[in-house]
């Protein structure tokens, strides 16, 4: 029921929009969200532990194809992220100028829906289906509403994603082979392939979700779509669609191909520190907020991947911690990022400066979002950050060392975009105004949820402990 | 059998329907012919008995195939309505050549006699040769139906060539005989059964449009009227694969024939994709994609696996329903771009007709193999043969390949989804067309959502 209801309410609303085309698109939109997170809500309070399957029913069974949806605590997290993040997305709509937006709010609901469909399927195709469908909607937002060179950029972000998700088609069909035509994950998840299968099939299933989040080398797609696309299709791609990456790697390359995890673990690590610091110091250099989101975004993910892969418990729980603070982060900073483009009509922070003069309680509010993205004790990042290094620090000392310099350079940049934007002389000489109810009604409950989650880490790290044991010890086995 | 004689009588009847210039008439005629056609075949109880002295044989195999050929040909008549409105004459003569066609496409389904594959070939392709020169004003159009009739030529000799070799090893030109002379053969070296075999497998192939056999198909598919070229790259590309996959289903291929087959199949998949996406036209286009994605059903047939049938069926019919669908879009956008083909055409598609642009959408997804789509459950079927049968390296390029084929089909995405900046007219849509083009946008997505409903 409460996956039907996921998968349908954001579904069936975007239908609605995008084929009646009512002109109260936003509100409809934004309450449709608001309902999904209800159910959302309702169904991490009825969650008592351990793997729920929802629904189960036999769709095209001859090659593996089943309708399985439900989630363990990890699957819940993501579910509860997306529903989260959702209205604020499609409230974020209300700072934008707008162009059909029954057509961009029905898109935007249809992504949402998809991804549920990602986070709720236990079956290894069924997830390919709906990681492959969240781009569609997406690719469409990207390319009617992005802005300029988007028709290059967008069909480059294409191909990058369809790239890994062919060799995610792949893989996921080597496995149903050998496993002779079962799909579901629990079934694969038993499969022992001999480890030189292991090596490269890593790589088949992987490269997917390299790409997605992305890690260097991989990411030559991510900052000019980041920068090109609208504000909220943005919010999309950093806050929820990245998370993918971390969740595919969780349920389909862990359990599957432990032996090429091992063997490739330090490979990966350093390959997403290097994207990691890269990223750090090019934010470093920009001069436009957005682009500067979108590498300081590069940089984080780097660091998420980097955890992950440390492969034991303070990694894995903190990177799926750190995710969910990204993205209340990812929010922030882009609604801020739209805030200034909103008054300043510009996103360049050259013409900026000063503006605390102007409008000191939205200095005040962009100043607690940043206490977040640098990592501060008792905000959600520094709880994630913390587990993340301490994992790391039991697969290699030097590698945490190097980990740690991206806090140090996620705090030069993001201090040093605040005093670009908000102190210094008043380049822009704007009387512009002050954080209106809409920017505290959004800013506040992200920060809040930030503030909160950062003294209080235990509902979300209970959610996460007990499936991250329970995979170790079942790779332990193995 | 009494299919063959309504189809013969049929095309013979608008011959003369053709007399009264009455172009509604000869379509509804068609289509009344095919329908009924449709309905003997469906209805047929004498499944499975041998026709002609056992030459002829219409099983489940033949009979599915034909049942599509037929159900595409319809839809092409539909769009035929709309299309010859503006034809001042001999309309009926291109329905009555495409019937014609048809019937060479059902005998070359259902062959159990090597002679009828030879016959059928030729049945289906002598009215081809005609309808590429179709607009008799167009040098392009005659340049297509020359190279078509030449090329053609040489691949019936071919084929002729191999089936007198065959003939010569086997004694005998039965399907049954030659299959149990293969078996009986196995292992052992018969280099007169083996010139044979590939010279037949090469005139097949060249219908089929395997690299090296597919150089006529860009241009032939260019010149062609569009109708045509719909036809060419549904009916008798779904016919030729009929034929091709009855031809070898049961033979115990000789390694070297088999090594030729992989060897085709990957040059067919490498060249069909890359060479497509250097193109701008869009029918040059459509053309490289259908080598293409020959390349990915010429996988479906390396190995013996018993799912091959199906997923033959399968992929041709999906295939079919978006091709058809997309010539049509090519077609209006054409018109409105007053005779221009390159791909910018379909700019201004989704705000002049949104359902329309939703539905070209949904084929060229369906062609690229985009899940829930009819071609994403197409490619992962194929896969799946491919990799069951251990073609492992076969299949990484064929997936790869899959990662290129969708870069040319997310470009025309691209500029149906972009704002119109050409001169010219909107994009009309009248009302058959749009009917046409909801039902094959609409099929493919239903089909891959449901695959089961679309089976042999």
């Amino acid at each position: 029921m409460i996956a039907a209801l996921l998968l349908l309410i954001p579904f069936l609303a975007g239908l609605l929009l995008v084929i009646v085309r009512p002109a109260q698109a936003r509100p409809i939109a934004l309450v449709t969200s608001l309902a999904s997170l209800a159910v959302v809500l309702f169904a991490w309070i009825s969650y008592t532990g351990g793997t729920v399957i929802h629904y189960e029913h036999d769709w095209v069974n001859a090659w593996g194809l089943r309708l399985v949806v439900g989630y363990d605590g990890v699957g819940l997290l993501m579910v509860i992220l997306t529903g989260v993040v959702f209205p604020f997305i499609i409230g974020a709509g209300y700072g934008q100028v707008s162009d059909r937006p029954a057509l961009f709010n029905g898109l935007l609901l249809f992504t949402q829906s998809f991804l549920f469909l990602v986070f709720l399927a236990q079956n290894a195709l069924l997830f390919y289906i709906g990681y492959e469908l969240t781009l569609i909607p997406v690719f469409l937002l990207l390319l009617s509403w992005g802005g300029a060179g988007r028709r290059a950029i967008t069909v480059r972000f294409f191909i990058y994603t369809l790239v890994g998700g062919l060799s995610l088609l792949f893989g996921i069909i080597y496995l149903l082979v050998q496993s002779g035509g079962n799909g579901d994950l629990s079934a694969l998840a038993n499969l022992t392939l001999p480890a030189s299968t292991q090596l490269w099939l890593f790589w088949a299933l992987f490269l997917a979700f390299a790409i997605k989040l992305p890690i260097f080398p991989f990411h030559s797609w991510q900052p000019e779509t980041y920068y090109m696309a609208p504000l909220q299709g943005t919010m999309v791609l950093g806050a929820v669609m990245l998370k993918m990456g971390l969740y595919g790697v969780y349920k389909l390359v862990f359990p599957m191909v432990p032996a090429g995890v091992e063997y490739w673990q330090t490979t990966v690590i350093a390959l997403a520190l290097i994207g990691a610091v890269y990223g750090g110091i090019i934010a470093f250099r920009q001069t436009d907020f957005k682009r500067l989101v979108a590498f300081s975004s590069l940089s984080h993910v780097g660091v998420l991947c980097a955890g992950l892969f440390a492969w034991n418990a303070y990694g894995i729980s903190g990177s799926f911690y750190q995710a969910f603070a990204h993205a209340i982060l990812v929010l922030g900073m882009l609604y801020l990022v739209g805030a200034m483009q909103e008054r300043t009509g510009t996103t360049d922070m050259g013409a900026m400066g000063g503006l605390k003069g102007h409008a000191p309680r939205l200095a005040a509010l962009f100043l607690l979002v940043l206490v977040n993205a640098v990592a501060l004790p008792l905000t959600q990042s520094f709880v994630g950050e913390w587990l993340m290094f301490a994992g790391l620090w039991q697969v290699s000392g030097w590698l945490t060392l190097f980990a740690l310099t991206t806090i140090v350079i996620g705090a030069i940049y993001m201090l040093y975009a605040y005093q670009r934007v908000m102190l210094g002389p008043d380049r822009a000489n704007l009387s512009m105004a002050d954080a209106s109810t809409r920017d505290h009604l959004y800013l506040v409950p992200l920060i809040a949820v930030t503030l909160i989650l950062g003294v209080y880490p235990g509902p979300i790290l209970e959610l996460v402990d007990a499936p991250v044991q329970q995979l170790l010890t079942s790779l332990s086995v193995h | 059998m009494s299919v063959l004689v309504l189809l013969s009588v049929l095309g013979v009847v608008l011959l003369y329907l053709g007399l009264f210039n009455n172009r509604n008439a000869i379509a509804g005629m068609g289509i009344a012919g095919l329908v009924g056609a449709f309905v003997l075949i469906a209805a047929d109880r004498h499944l499975e008995s041998p026709l002609f002295n056992g030459i002829i044989q219409f099983d489940t195999y033949a009979r599915s195939f034909s049942l599509v050929m037929i159900v595409v040909t319809v839809l092409l008549f539909l769009f035929g309505i709309d299309y010859y409105a503006k034809v001042k004459e001999n309309v009926a003569e291109q329905y009555a050549l495409m019937v014609f066609s048809l019937i060479g496409g059902l005998l070359i389904c259902s062959f159990t006699n090597l002679v009828v594959l030879f016959l059928g070939i030729e049945i289906l392709s002598i009215p081809l040769y005609i309808l590429a020169g179709g607009k008799r004003d167009s040098f392009r159009s005659g340049e297509a139906a020359f190279k078509y009739f030449l090329q053609g030529s040489f691949a019936s000799g071919f084929l002729l060539m191999g089936l007198a070799l065959i003939y010569g090893a086997t004694a005998s030109f039965d399907l049954a005989a030659i299959e149990a002379f293969s078996t009986a053969l196995a292992g052992g070296r018969d280099m007169i059964f083996l010139l044979g075999l590939f010279l037949t497998i090469a005139g097949v192939a060249f219908k089929v449009a395997a690299v090296p056999f597919h150089f006529w198909s860009p241009d032939v598919y260019e010149g062609a009227p569009t109708l045509i070229t719909a036809f060419m790259s549904t009916v008798v590309k779904t016919a030729a694969f009929a034929a091709f996959y009855r031809l070898i289903a049961n033979l115990q291929l000789p390694g070297a024939v088999e090594t030729m087959l992989v060897v085709m199949t990957i040059c067919t998949l490498f060249l069909g994709n890359i060479v497509a996406l250097r193109q701008t036209q869009f029918k040059r286009l459509m053309a490289y994609s259908s080598i293409a994605h020959t390349g990915f059903l010429l996988l479906a047939f390396l190995g013996a696996d018993a799912r091959t049938p199906e997923v033959l069926f399968y992929y041709l019919g999906t295939y079919a329903l978006a091709t058809v669908g997309l010539f049509i879009v090519l077609t209006l956008a054409k018109r409105a771009a007053l005779g221009d083909e390159n791909i910018r055409i379909f700019r201004g598609l989704f705000r002049s007709d949104p359902w329309i642009a939703v539905a070209t959408l949904f084929m060229l997804l369906s062609l690229a193999g985009i899940p829930l789509t009819a071609g994403f459950v197409a490619k992962y079927r194929v896969f799946v043969i491919g990799l069951t049968q251990g073609y492992l390296w076969t299949t990484v390029v064929a997936v790869v390949m899959a990662i290129v084929g969708i870069y040319y089909y997310i470009l025309v995405v691209r500029e149906a989804f972009t704002a119109q900046d050409r001169e010219g007219k909107p994009i009309v849509v009248a009302p058959l067309n749009w009917l046409v083009i909801s039902i094959c946008g609409a099929a493919v997505v239903v089909l891959g959502v449901m695959p089961g409903l679309l089976r042999m």
